[in-house]
């Protein structure tokens, strides 16, 4: 048997999600994307399977290419932002149910990983207790989500900044020191 | 928008043999797999080459994680060399081009069935774990909707029922492997049926564990550093297999999880079953330089 080599695409999809699957099992951790930006999460993941919001009318070209129907923000299951939601918005997103938790949205949004606001997290994935600093998402963000959430209902974040990822999920407890 | 826009160059088979669609749907419910730790996601489990109950879930994991830098190990109930193993190896290799090992340590992706291996994973490895019956809840409650209902309502009262009624009839919790623990303190999982030496293997651990059980479409997940928690009552500990003083007839090795051979008069011999660990301690034995690392268990007893 001839073994298949893989194709870029493969090849970029395979290490997109490697760093999204380690973001989100080590919370706080940041993860190399190898391109930068939310187009290669979308490549990775989303296909005719998803309903995707996006305020990036090129995300949403790409995501529609890819298949994915575009829905208002409290339908999608996935949303590529450009920039920090209004805290308000996430009282309507997709939460699943106790039964189907899974059902719950993904977030993905800009910031800046390095500076700025430090924040504590603690759950599963965290040893112990990490300390990791972003810059661009207000204080009453983080509020809102520990308020709006119930475990395990909830939706889970992906921060991107340029090539380096941090996945935040719902298990996750941030306190903003 | 033209027509090559829509279509993919042709290839004469997908890599790693999943199409890229299968991938993105078993690459999303892994994501939520992940962030709600314990809980059974549904997913599509599309056929592959091999029977349903035969590891799927595990290789359509490995199919979706594989890339030609991985390298691979599959164990059976702790061997390397057990056909169900080599077999599966041997798919992956080719549909991927990935290296394959028998050496916990070099591995970066372990494939597994029924055993943890005795040496301690890294926080970059990946251990998959095939899965026959997701389901803690099923001996007390078949019907799967009301079981996820429970699970939902986090109703585990009848797990414990079951327990108790086991110590009552025969002075000991009777259940030897797929031991129900509670992840994160919220969902009860079954670990899959490794013997219940491996489940503190499990808790707080290093690695990244995926459960997948290809026949009943459904996936689990223990993230690194996350609570597994036996299910016991607070005067009942928990108890591991007693191996602690067994000692492996071919490599010496001692404190391990051992598999027994009945002999034809009536004793029993016992060898190790993680299949490599054995090979590494024989080499030991025979001066060469090996490296064995740090185990879970010393003498018998769970360090840490």
């Amino acid at each position: 048997m001839q073994t298949p080599a893989p194709s870029d695409f493969e090849t970029q999809t395979n290490a997109t999600y490697d760093a999204l699957m380690w973001a989100l099992s080590r919370p706080g951790m940041a993860r190399k994307l190898p391109v930068a930006g939310q187009a290669s999460l979308i490549a990775a993941l989303i296909d005719r399977e998803c309903a995707i919001f996006s305020d990036d009318v090129h995300l949403m070209q790409i995501a529609a290419q890819a298949g994915a129907q575009i829905v208002a923000q409290n339908d999608a299951d996935h949303l590529f932002l450009s920039a920090t939601p209004d805290p308000s918005i996430l009282s309507v997103l997709r939460q699943g149910t106790d039964i189907y938790p899974e059902d719950g949205a993904t977030l993905v949004m800009p910031a800046v990983i390095g500076h700025g606001m430090a924040l504590r997290l603690t759950g599963p994935g965290v040893d112990g207790a990490v300390s990791i600093k972003i810059d661009g998402i207000p204080d009453a963000f983080w509020t809102a989500r520990r308020d709006v959430m119930r475990y395990p209902m909830g939706f889970d974040i992906f921060i991107i900044d340029q090539d380096q990822i941090i996945g935040i999920p719902r298990s996750t407890a941030i306190e903003v020191l | 928008m033209s027509l090559k826009s829509l279509t993919k160059a042709w290839e004469p088979m997908s890599y790693g043999f999943l199409d890229a669609s299968a991938k993105r749907e078993i690459r999303r419910k892994m994501l939520k797999a992940i962030a709600v730790p314990g809980c059974q996601i549904p997913y599509a489990s599309r056929e592959v080459p091999m029977a349903r109950g035969w590891g799927t879930g595990g290789l359509q994991i490995s199919c979706t994680l594989l890339n030609p830098k991985t390298t691979i190990k599959v164990i059976d109930q702790g061997a390397d060399d057990s056909v169900n193993a080599a077999s599966i190896r041997r798919f992956l290799a080719g549909v991927s081009g990935a290296p394959t090992t028998t050496d916990t340590l070099k591995a970066d992706l372990i494939q597994s069935r029924h055993r943890i291996p005795e040496e301690i994973l890294r926080e970059d490895q990946v251990l998959v774990l095939q899965v026959p019956n997701p389901e803690p809840l099923r001996p007390v409650q078949p019907n799967m909707s009301i079981a996820r209902q429970m699970h939902a309502d986090a109703d585990y009262g009848r797990m414990w029922l079951q327990l108790y009624e086991q110590i009552v009839r025969s002075g000991r919790v009777m259940q030897g492997a797929s031991y129900p623990s509670l992840v994160n303190g919220r969902f009860v999982m079954t670990p899959s049926p490794i013997p219940r030496w491996d489940v503190p293997k499990m808790h707080m651990a290093k690695h990244l564990t995926i459960l997948s059980a290809g026949r009943e479409k459904r996936l689990h997940a223990v993230p690194p550093f996350t609570k597994v928690e036996p299910l016991v009552f607070d005067d009942v500990p928990y108890k591991v297999e007693d191996h602690g003083a067994h000692v492996c007839t071919r490599s010496g090795a001692k404190g391990y999880f051992m598999n027994e051979i009945p002999q034809d008069d009536g004793p029993s011999t016992f060898e190790v079953s993680d299949s490599e660990l054995g090979v590494k301690s024989i080499h030991r034995a025979d001066g060469e330089a090996v490296q064995i690392g740090e185990t879970w268990y010393k003498n018998g007893e769970m360090t840490e």
